[in-house]
């Protein structure tokens, strides 16, 4: 089980306010999902690519031209506010 | 006398982002280019979009390349690319691709000059591919997120440990900084932020071998903030330990306006960042054949440009050096020198002159007023005759306030040469019908005054007088 205050330390990195309640309530909950990481260490994975999506012969590189995407319109539509073609989000204040 | 300071001794280390002089950004094709609108520069990659894949520009790892060999770095046939896991708006993803466990490069070294005349080599721990982040613009409504810069390829240089002053992570700055532009990986312009520096410090008693919690000094943006800010933060720290108080591991910035270091964030570690292979990229191949041919066509480094301003233009190993500081420079100076045939004399004027002005006014080569065709033809000008060379220190001031040809000036003031024998002769005459007691005295032996009447001369022609016939003729008239 997490401590108290690794979960406190995981919420302010997650820019979360806990209540008392829910302090416990990860400690127990993000336990048991590292306890399951722990059991799936015991994969070996240590010889096999199966862990990468991309096929290993594929071409991995791009050349270096420059093309517009051409759909920038529709990007900016799909932001829930814009600010003069800025994406609008509330204030970000830095936590201390 | 020993200060307090000095019972004390500082560790170093800097981080360098330089972002890479692509066209295309890092893992999309969209332009990497400066000041375009507001998210034009974006696409469906480079926003987050679900589904949307990076590929790797080949061109940036070839960069990435170019600085490694410079840097004599050991280079990894094998690298991985991975996911720096953070929630800020800068990065729709959610993470940043970076390099964690296996980085392209590593175990590499520079060496730096100091002012003391020694040199000292700083270790290079790893340089690593990752991508920019975008822009957030902070506004009392909201905060409004640019994208352009988000996915601009960066690499990121760690140095070791290795400095112990302010002056030397200065002059290491300002090495590595020199050899990116040389290499033409980085174009190094840090008002755009393409070359930003932050500096892990810490401070411990001389003689003591652990390290003290080191403080991340964020975003040092000019080479004049630099050891201001680096000493800054020594001090803070070494009062702090005199205080009895302990050096909390933090992250801080430079404020150039108050002159001081402010706090940003408590440090996060390593272990927050969740670091992962990214899944969606291969692995990173730099095979010894691409290896081999990047170095084979490897721009000429500073210490090969130095070697040859040494050879071709017979300089001295001082003056070479100071004209390859920048490329810049070395440019300028080669232009000049190509406009007047005269290596010795563009050496002088462009280290003396030149930089002397420009660094009075906190200027850069590349915003000289004055254009290196311009000194050198005011160089060639000298060497022609038409003016002697106090004058020119005269037109040169009012090249660099004007930004005017030579030409112009030499015509506007009236200050062409005089080298008529006759006109000059009549001066002479005069200054000998003036002067009557010194001119017997002359005469009884006296011949140190002969410097008196070239004086005499040159000051009646506001020293436009041609100051070697002026020698020849005033000796001429006062022993004949």
């Amino acid at each position: 089980m997490l401590t108290r205050d690794e979960v406190l330390k995981i919420a302010k990195l997650a820019r979360l306010e806990l209540s008392e309640d829910e302090v416990a309530f990860y400690q127990n909950r993000l336990g048991r999902v590292l306890d399951y990481m722990t059991e799936l260490k015991a994969v070996e994975t240590s010889k096999d690519a199966f862990v990468r999506h991309v096929p290993l012969d594929a071409e991995p590189f791009r050349e270096d031209i420059s093309e517009s995407f051409g759909g920038r319109d529709a990007l900016l539509k799909n932001a829930p506010a814009l600010e003069e073609e800025g994406f609008l989000l509330p204030a970000i204040l830095e936590s201390e | 006398m020993s200060t307090l300071r000095d019972t004390y001794e500082a560790v170093i280390g800097l981080e360098v982002h330089a972002q890479l002089m692509t066209k295309s950004k890092m893992f999309c094709s969209c332009p990497n280019e400066f000041g375009a609108k507001i998210n034009t520069n974006v696409c469906p990659v480079c926003t987050g979009q679900p589904g949307s894949l990076p590929t790797v520009n080949r061109n940036a790892i070839e960069l990435g390349v170019r600085a490694a060999i410079a840097l004599n770095c050991q280079i990894r046939d094998e690298s991985i690319f991975a996911r720096k896991n953070y929630f800020y708006p800068d990065l729709p993803k959610g993470y940043q691709i970076s390099q964690y466990e296996k980085p392209f490069c590593e175990h590499g070294k520079l060496t730096v000059k100091l002012k003391s005349g020694e040199e000292k080599q700083i270790g290079i721990t790893r340089i690593h591919f990752e991508e920019d982040a975008g822009k957030n613009v902070h506004a009392a409504f909201g905060t409004v997120v640019n994208l352009n810069r988000a996915g601009v390829p960066l690499i990121e240089i760690v140095s070791e440990p290795d400095m112990r002053t302010s002056h030397e992570a200065g002059q290491y700055l300002r090495a590595l900084h020199s050899i990116l532009r040389y290499g033409d990986i980085c174009d190094g312009n840090m008002e755009q932020g393409n070359f930003r520096c932050d500096a892990n410090i810490s401070v411990r008693k001389r003689g003591e071998t652990k390290f003290g919690t080191k403080v991340e000094l964020k975003n040092i943006n000019s080479f004049r903030f630099v050891e201001k800010a680096i000493d800054h933060e020594i001090d803070r720290q070494i009062d702090l330990v005199e205080k009895g108080e302990t050096i909390k591991q933090q992250t801080r910035t430079w404020n150039s306006g108050k002159n001081i270091t402010e706090l940003m964030r408590e440090k996060e570690s390593a272990h927050d960042y969740r670091y992962f292979p990214d899944p969606d990229l291969s692995p990173l191949r730099i095979t010894k054949s691409w290896q081999d041919k990047v170095r084979g066509a490897m721009p000429e480094m500073p210490e090969q440009v130095r070697q040859r301003f040494q050879k071709d233009y017979n300089l001295s190993d001082y003056d070479a050096g100071v004209l390859t500081a920048s490329k810049e420079l070395a440019l300028y100076y080669q232009e000049t020198v190509k406009i007047c045939s005269n290596p010795k004399a563009s050496a002088n004027w462009v280290a003396n002159e030149l930089l002397g002005r420009l660094n009075a006014e906190g200027k850069e080569v590349y915003d000289s007023p004055v254009s290196a065709m311009q000194l050198g033809d005011l160089i060639g000008r000298i060497d022609q005759g038409e003016i002697s060379g106090k004058i020119a220190k005269t037109v040169f001031e009012e090249m660099f306030a004007t930004r005017k040809n030579p030409a112009d000036i030499i015509k506007a003031k009236g200050l062409v040469q005089i080298s008529d024998t006759g006109a000059i002769e009549t001066v002479i005459d005069k200054v000998i019908a003036a002067n009557p007691a010194q001119y017997a005295d002359y005469k009884a032996g006296k011949v140190k005054l002969f410097a008196f009447f070239v004086g005499q001369v040159m000051k009646e022609t506001r020293g436009q007088a041609n100051p070697g016939i002026v020698n020849d003729l005033v000796k001429k008239k006062l022993d004949s």
